[in-house]
């Protein structure tokens, strides 16, 4: 059953992204400083000899570097993530307060670049003469430009222009006030959309010239028909491809977003335990979003079979690597 | 992010703010204070893991916990020692006994009374390893015994005489909760510990907010209090914004009323823009770079004079902070009553480090213009905490390295996060380095100077980086721990400051700085302790 061999695939390639990320984690972590650190409140701190024995001992740093390794491994894959040295509450408990303020982020986000994408390869596309040339240059400019912009720097410049000098939106994005989302999504979703609105204006253009276009036109359909039936379905393959890759850009990205507009999320708290050596939590949150990543990958595929049939042939043509190449 | 990104992002930022603003800075002078209101906060430092200061004890949790637990002595602007929760305090002829008088008719804000044996129940706690308390364990090391002699009265044993214990017990870090909110645990007593102060904790929300009450029944004002009971605010939000250009953007559009942590530049526009600038030095060290002495080439005093001949920081101390900080010529803060400055010995004199070093037989030159001695080049590792210094001072420390080239030092500045900066101390793979001290007291200096800051404590910490080991020096300090007599502390402070700074080794900059934004809101003061804010006088004016 090819399906069932799809998802077993699946399944194990996460898997091996999680062990990858775990054991990259831990030594790296490991490597660089002590995690007792973060335990006895962070570098400087001078706790007693008798802390810092009992901390050693509870958080099992007095055995041998591989078993600890090969206990996290353990505790990685049977989902028990334990505590956070740092705040002492678990580190389910942690990411799970966190989570659903990144996913909303991230998903708004994605469904702006969408949207950006999608208008601006009908614009370009749809404008003809000289005009149309110009507006096609400009939107490529704006599509390069975007693509490259700095989130920090994105970021920084919407907040002194629409928080500090206009007033018209809040600085800082807490929770789900509508107003709050709107710089924080708009400066994850911009480079997003650039990327998406580049690949998918080309598919666009291609699916313009071909026979399929013009059979539809030949039969009388209205342009918006042909757009809307024809071309716009098929433009959105490539992009609908990417989307995996970018919404683990985007989850990325809720790094930078996240500090920047003091949002709270799982960015943020991944920010924040890296910096004190809080091997746990970072273990578990880099796990998390490792398995969601995945996730969102194996769902995009399963939609790209549901808009283009071609792919529900006899082979499963989804095995494939995708045939656009990702930029880094 | 480099430090130029960061300074550019500030400039930009002060450019809008200017443009955007300048039409109604007017507006907060004409608003009257009103009370009543939620006066919104918003700190740059990390949030804290613990909101209970016992537990670890860093900047953060003073700064929050300032506003919800009080100490038993006060500090006030001169370095006074003012009564607070103690309201007389006596010490026995050998200093091993120290009498407390404390207030009878204060209650925590569960309502469990405030009484010596509260004050016993901190202390133990304290020195509780379960509450891996760091900054105030040490302040209560050498207490052995806690007396209850009755409700009003408590009686501190002392194993070895601490004539610091009182800065000491003004800490945020030492300040008193109520025994009924220890018991519940730590995980309990770290999301809203119960104190006595203010405000109270209502509820943590991690990574937004911490929402903090009024306390209706408060009645011990602090040195800094201008009125008896409650504070005039309904309470204050306190929000957690890590990027400064962020902050100062929510403190221009009034989303936030208050900021910590600006930039040099935020602070130079801050006038202009009609927000109130509070300037509020850390107490205890001053900021400085210190010399490793166990080392070679800076075993060599002639080489540590050169380095300090030739790192001239006062021109980029003035251009970079844009007169928001001082230098200094001191290792203690200005702020410390008993500060000693001397600013003759750091007179800079490019010619005179050229002869210093040709005097230590670093000669010859390789075709960089580094300085090199049998086949060794004059190489300074300079470790740099990017959680510690600010873009300013990572930008002045570019600037020294610049000048220390041009006498031949090659001074390669590593910037790292803090844990890699603890390591690099740790494996003594330093010749400089720069790390901030905050307390309250000349006593500092023995954390920071006697010879046994050079043996590591468990976690691998000392604090003596410069690694002097002078057993005078070492005399000095430990006489000045326990001289319980004013003038002859404050002589045997002056004694040992002027031995650190010949030795050469201590090349101070500037005060550890402490700025707070005001905007839209008055009565903003900070405690004599460590500089942490303080609302109980505060109103908002809008």
């Amino acid at each position: 059953m090819p399906a069932l061999r799809w998802i077993a695939a699946r399944i194990g390639g996460a898997l091996l992204v999680v062990w990858i990320v775990a054991t990259t984690v831990f030594f790296a972590l490991r490597a660089s400083g002590d995690p007792l650190e973060a335990i006895l409140g962070g570098p400087g701190s001078q706790a007693s000899p008798e802390a810092v024995e009992a901390a050693r001992r509870e958080y099992g740093l007095d055995r041998p570097l591989v078993v600890q390794y090969l206990l996290q491994l353990w505790r990685v894959s049977t989902f028990q993530l334990g505590d956070s040295y740092a705040r002492r509450e678990s580190v389910v408990g942690l990411i799970g307060q966190q989570l659903p303020s990144t996913l909303l982020l991230a998903a708004l986000a994605l469904v702006l670049a969408w949207l950006l994408a999608v208008v601006g390869a009908v614009i370009a596309t749809s404008s003809r003469g000289i005009a149309g040339r110009v507006v096609d240059a400009l939107l490529r400019g704006v599509e390069v430009v975007s693509t490259v912009m700095p989130q920090f720097w994105l970021g920084t410049v919407l907040i002194l222009v629409f928080a500090s000098s206009l007033g018209l939106l809040p600085a800082t994005s807490a929770g789900n006030d509508p107003a709050s989302l709107v710089l924080p999504v708009v400066t994850l979703a911009v480079p997003i959309a650039g990327f998406l609105a580049q690949v998918s204006r080309d598919a666009l253009l291609e699916a313009d010239a071909a026979p399929f276009a013009t059979t539809a036109r030949a039969r009388g359909a209205a342009e918006h028909r042909v757009l809307l039936r024809h071309t716009l379905r098929h433009a959105s393959l490539p992009a609908l491809a990417l989307s995996g890759w970018a919404f683990g850009n985007l989850l990325s990205g809720a790094v930078v977003v996240e500090v920047l507009f003091a949002r709270p999320g799982i960015g943020r708290l991944l920010q924040e335990a890296a910096m004190a050596r809080d091997v746990p939590l970072v273990i578990g949150a880099v796990a998390i979003v490792a398995v969601l990543y995945v996730a969102v990958v194996v769902l995009t595929d399963a939609v790209e079979l549901l808009v283009d049939p071609r792919l529900r042939g006899p082979r499963p043509r989804v095995l494939r690597a995708p045939d656009v190449a990702v930029g880094s | 992010m480099s430090s130029r990104t960061l300074t550019a992002a500030a400039s930009l930022s002060a450019l809008v703010l200017l443009a955007g603003c300048s039409a109604s800075p007017e507006a907060d002078e004409t608003s009257e204070p009103v009370d009543g209101g939620t006066l919104v906060y918003a700190t740059g430092d990390a949030e804290p893991t613990c909101l209970d200061p016992h537990v670890g004890g860093n900047y953060p949790q003073a700064l929050i916990s300032t506003q919800y637990l009080e100490p038993l002595v006060g500090r006030d602007a001169d370095g006074t020692i003012t009564p607070w929760l103690a309201t007389e305090w006596e010490t026995s002829e050998d200093g091993l006994t120290w009498d407390f008088t404390l207030r009878d008719d204060v209650s925590f804000t569960d309502g469990t009374p405030f009484d010596a044996a509260a004050v016993k129940a901190n202390i133990e706690h304290l020195q509780d390893p379960d509450t891996a308390s760091s900054t105030g364990y040490l302040a209560v090391e050498q207490v052995s015994e806690v007396e209850v002699v009755d409700d009003a009265h408590v009686r501190l044993h002392l194993s070895t005489p601490k004539s610091a214990l009182l800065e000491a017990l003004s800490q945020q870090w030492t300040a008193i909760q109520s025994p009924a909110g220890i018991a519940r645990g730590q995980e309990e007593n770290c999301r809203a510990p119960i104190g006595t102060g203010p405000f109270i904790v209502e509820e943590w929300v991690p990574q937004q907010r911490v929402t903090l009450v009024r306390n209706e029944d408060y009645d011990s004002p602090g040195p800094e209090a201008d009125h008896e009971g409650p504070a005039y605010l309904d309470g204050i939000e306190w929000r957690f914004i890590p990027d400064a250009a962020t902050r100062q953007a929510a403190l221009a559009s009034g989303e936030v009323d208050v900021v910590d942590n600006p930039l040099p530049s935020d602070i130079a526009a801050a006038e202009g823009l009609g927000f109130t600038h509070i300037d509020a030095p850390r107490p205890g060290a001053s900021n400085r770079i210190e010399l490793n002495t166990a080392q070679a080439p800076f075993d060599d005093v002639l080489v540590r004079e050169a380095f300090v001949r030739a790192a001239d920081p006062s021109p980029g101390i003035e251009s970079l902070f844009l007169g928001a900080a001082t230098r200094s010529y001191s290792p203690l803060s200005s702020v410390e009553p008993l500060a000693y400055s001397d600013e003759s010995l750091f007179v800079t004199d490019p010619d005179a480090a050229d002869d210093l070093l040709d005097e230590a037989g670093w000669t010859e030159r390789d075709d960089d213009g580094t300085r090199v001695k049998d086949g060794e080049r004059l190489t300074v590792r300079f470790p740099v905490s990017t959680n510690q210094s600010t873009a300013a001072e990572q930008s002045l420390f570019e600037q020294i390295q610049a000048n220390a080239a041009d006498a031949g030092f090659d001074v390669v500045l590593t910037p790292v996060d803090l844990s890699a900066w603890y390591g690099a101390l740790s494996a003594h793979e330093y010749e400089a380095v720069s790390a901030p001290y905050t307390t309250v007291g000349p006593d500092v200096l023995r954390i920071l100077y006697h010879s046994d800051g050079t043996v590591p404590a468990p976690s691998g910490y000392f604090a003596n980086h410069a690694m002097l080991r002078d057993p005078e020096l070492d005399a000095t300090l430990d006489a000045a721990a326990s001289a319980l007599d004013p003038d002859e502390r404050a002589a045997l402070y002056a004694d040992a400051q002027r031995v650190v700074l010949d030795s050469y080794a201590v090349l101070p900059l500037y005060d550890q700085q402490n700025h707070f934004l005001v905007n839209g809101a008055t009565g903003v003061t900070t405690l004599g302790t460590v500089a942490t804010p303080t609302f109980v006088n505060a109103r908002l004016t809008d």
